[in-house]
């Protein structure tokens, strides 16, 4: 198959570099009988998952067990399908180009909703059944995790195993599990079995959702198998600073989204803003020390070549120790030698000063996120950024010559009216105000200012799990009235949402009754819905027709705080009282300080025994 | 500073780079076999590397040139070892010399091409008339074909000055023959192989089967010695 495929398919498609599996840093085993062949799969392009950090963990520490191969796959791009299924080859994991339906396990990330019809476009390309349920004997098992994976629901009809959390020990616990099963010879329910008694794993056959028949919503969430848990536990690493990390990561020819770099100095955050799903969810807060960033960083300069490095974490400026972490990287010699970014930085964290000494780029432009537009709604979101911060920051930016500024905000926030949404256009004139307080002498030579704003979807575990969407409609409204409300011509303004938001809302907080959904939806040939070319809502809105289930019921709808959500079976250690309480705070404006100034007793400490924050 | 000056081969695994891939791949392996590349000063500081030609994707080769200054000397058989080490299977530096300072660059002493074809041809197509309507296709003193110009519109280009020869052979596979080429560099240009195979269909009726799955492999890249 593989020079079948290298000489006759991959000429005629766009990057067929990219379909060969045969990177710098890439794995290559020879397989034996005894081998796991794991398939990690990524359920959108390339380029895409290349630039995605789980991977690359995953990929290096399956890959250090003798006895497993863990390789690729990525959704192939449109060409590529089209002939596939032209010459009815099967999708193939790309460094040993093996069928998919031939490995022992396929593993999705889920990283974002818009990739669920990818999924199961991948899993037809791949020519393994589809129901998980249905699955013949000697079938790859499904298995997936992910931020998407904390609400697995939507997805339960097509994944045999989820891991909720973090997987780097979870994952090498299913591959003993796998050894062993294979050992003593069982059923493929034997093995669902033995993953299910594993901590943080979730197999949703051994489960059963009863629904009111008047209202919609759910009764009942139980077990149906022996020996389950009724409530599956997230799982996260305790000593991030000892976790593996490869000193190898895959190095692609093509360039990808983010084509560098990229080192995870901590996990978690503490700053509780209130949309965000990733601040509750990984918590609690844990920092990487100095030195091994360092000597990390190095190691993977010198074995990829990469001319840069980035450090990332939910938010890179609140690393307890970054003037050292910085001061350090700069003063080394090799590490010296590459640029060092800072994405996620927050407007109140980190000096322009200190950005503009290790940021070696032109002054092309300085992102922000302020995320409202005024302080009663930054303070309503928890964002606990100024307006002042905010004043500061593009002031000190402007007198070091930068001249362009992008803003994001989010609209369609709980308790948001118009004047809210007028803030932020004020905003932008603000700081295009600061630009012209600037001497003409040291000022950049022109200004721009890009307000981008999007439609804000309430994710699950947030402390906004409770509220409905904003209807397009309500968006659209707001998104005029924003426009209105621009006056300075400096100030450009950029939005699109072609419903997509809306969808995601749906996938975000939906529950198993969507696979039908997702089913249909792929049958009328959606695929990378996060793509605006190949985005079409009318046949997702035929597929809800179809399945008999109403979209709005899951994006738009006010749910009651005892009504029970799709995902209250998993403990993500945030307690549920917790997010209750941030939510009433919310509607009072009141905010919730940063966890380093005072816990607020989010859960995270008696979660795990003997646990304690560091701050 | 010094100016080393490499032949490598690009073989059936990487055929599909990009000319940017492969200027990629090359500051990478660059930095990780630890060779001292010199970079331009400003804002966006490039290594200062370069090749004689831009492959195309699905192109390999025997022998391309590229060369590279490198702020500390260091001797050809390191340089050679030490990226051999850090390539890809695909690629391979095969020689490299230390150049003075002042020698012309590689892209102003490209001479000829030698290139390998294999493509598919119509059914029955019979070796030796195609051979003898080849012949007769390089008696012409002109052939005109239409080129893109730098603005691009189409124009009328006389490509026989940029031809040497052409034969065919058999293949092994009955679909297929292959197609030994030889293309000339005239004030660093030239014409596609595929281009004059497109030209040679145009004379008299369709031969050769252009399509993507075309396999082109240039046998040599002769430059011109340096005086």
């Amino acid at each position: 198959m593989n020079n079948y495929i290298e000489k006759n398919i991959l000429p005629l498609v766009t990057k067929p570099i990219t379909y060969l599996g045969n990177e710098v840093n890439s794995v290559h085993k020879t397989p034996d009988q005894e081998m796991i062949r794991f398939a990690f799969a990524f359920p959108d392009t390339y380029e895409v998952g290349m630039s995605h950090l789980g991977m690359k963990i995953l990929y290096g520490l399956l890959n250090e067990e003798k006895d497993i191969w863990c390789e690729r796959v990525f959704a192939p791009w449109v060409d590529m399908e089209e002939q596939l299924r032209l010459h009815d080859l099967p999708l193939y994991g790309l460094e040993s180009m093996m069928p998919l339906n031939e490995y022992d396990f396929v593993g999705f990330t889920l990283q974002y909703e818009m990739s669920f019809s990818n999924i199961l476009n991948m899993l037809e390309l791949g020519k393994i059944t589809m129901r998980s349920t249905q699955r013949k004997e000697d079938e790859p098992f499904v298995i997936a995790g992910g931020p998407c994976a904390y609400n697995p629901e939507p997805l339960s009809d097509f994944i045999d195993i989820f891991v909720i959390g973090e997987g780097e020990e979870v994952i090498l616990r299913i591959m003993a599990a796998h050894r062993e099963w294979k050992k003593v010879g069982g059923n493929r329910q034997d093995f669902l079995k033995m993953a299910a008694a594993i901590e943080g794993v979730y197999v949703p056959a051994f489960y059963a959702v009863s629904y009111d028949e008047m209202s919609g919503v759910i009764t009942a969430f139980t077990p149906i198998a022996e020996e389950v848990p009724a409530t599956i536990r997230k799982q996260f690493i305790e000593d991030l600073d000892q976790a593996y990390f490869p000193d190898k990561i895959v190095v692609s020819y093509t360039e990808t989204v983010h084509d560098r770099i990229s080192y995870e100095i901590f996990r978690g955050c503490g700053r509780g803003c209130r949309f965000c799903q990733a601040g509750m969810i990984y918590r609690p807060t844990r920092e990487k020390t100095v030195p091994t960033i360092q000597s990390k960083i190095k190691a993977l300069i010198a074995s990829t070549g990469y001319d840069e490095a980035s450090l990332s974490s939910l938010s890179t400026g609140d690393y307890s120790e970054i003037e050292t972490l910085i001061k350090n990287l700069v003063c080394d010699a090799e590490v010296g030698k590459v640029s060092i970014t800072l994405p996620s930085l927050r407007i109140d964290s980190l000096s322009i000063e200190m950005l503009e000494e290790i940021q070696k780029v032109r002054k092309a432009g300085l992102t922000l996120a302020p995320e409202a537009g005024t302080q009663r709604m930054r303070d309503v979101i928890n964002k606990g950024v100024t307006e002042e911060n905010l004043m500061d920051t593009v002031r000190t930016a402007f007198e070091k010559g930068w001249g362009h500024v992008k803003l994001y905000f989010m609209i369609g926030l709980p308790g948001e009216t118009l004047a809210d949404i007028e803030g932020i256009a004020d905003l932008g004139q603000k700081v295009v105000n600061e630009y012209y307080k600037i001497d003409r002498e040291s000022r950049n030579k022109s200004v721009k200012v890009v307000l981008s704003a999007s439609s804000f979807v309430p994710k699950p575990f947030t402390p906004f799990q409770w509220m409905g969407q904003n209807t397009p409609e309500e968006f659209m409204n707001k998104q005029r009235h924003l426009k209105a409300s621009i006056k300075e011509r400096k100030i450009s303004y950029s939005w699109h949402d072609s419903g997509v938001s809306f969808l995601e809302a749906v996938f975000a907080r939906g529950d198993r009754r969507l696979g039908l959904v997702l089913e249909k939806a792929h049958q009328k040939g959606c695929r990378f819905d996060g793509w605006g070319e190949y985005f079409d809502l009318e046949k997702w809105t035929e597929a809800f027709a179809e399945a008999g289930i109403d979209p709005n019921f899951y994006a738009l709808r006010n749910r009651d705080f005892d009504e029970i959500l799709p995902w209250d079976f998993i403990d993500t250690g945030v307690t549920k009282k917790f997010l209750k309480a941030e939510a009433q705070k919310a509607e009072a404006a009141l905010t919730t300080p940063f966890c380093p100034e005072s816990c607020s007793n989010c859960g995270i400490m008696e979660f795990k025994k003997g646990w304690k924050c560091n701050g | 500073m010094v100016k080393i000056q490499y032949q490598f081969k690009r073989t059936t695994p990487l055929r599909f780079l990009s000319h940017l891939d492969q200027q990629r791949l090359f500051q990478r392996a660059f930095r990780r076999a630890n060779i001292p590349v010199e970079y331009s000063q400003g804002f966006n500081p490039h290594p200062k590397m370069s090749f004689a030609l831009a492959m195309s994707v699905g192109l390999t080769s025997d022998g391309e040139f590229g060369e590279v200054m490198v702020s500390k000397n260091i001797d050809v058989e390191t340089f050679i070892s030490r990226m051999n080490q850090v390539l890809p299977n695909g690629l391979e530096i095969i020689t490299a010399k230390i150049c003075d300072e002042g020698v012309r660059s590689l892209s102003a002493s490209l001479c000829k091409s030698i290139y390998r074809i294999r493509i598919k041809v119509v059914p029955e197509t019979d070796l030796r008339e195609l051979s003898e309507s080849i012949r007769s296709y390089l008696e012409r003193s002109q052939i005109f074909m239409q080129k893109r110009n730098k603005k691009g519109k189409f124009v009328d280009k006389d490509i026989r000055p940029f031809i040497e020869s052409i034969a065919v052979f058999a293949d092994s596979e009955k679909d297929k023959v292959n197609v030994k080429m030889t293309l000339i560099y005239i004030e660093q240009q030239s014409v596609k192989p595929e281009h004059v195979l497109e030209s040679v269909n145009n004379q008299n009726s369709t031969v050769f089967l252009i399509d993507p799955t075309i396999e082109v492999h240039r046998e040599e890249l002769i430059i011109k010695a340096d005086a």
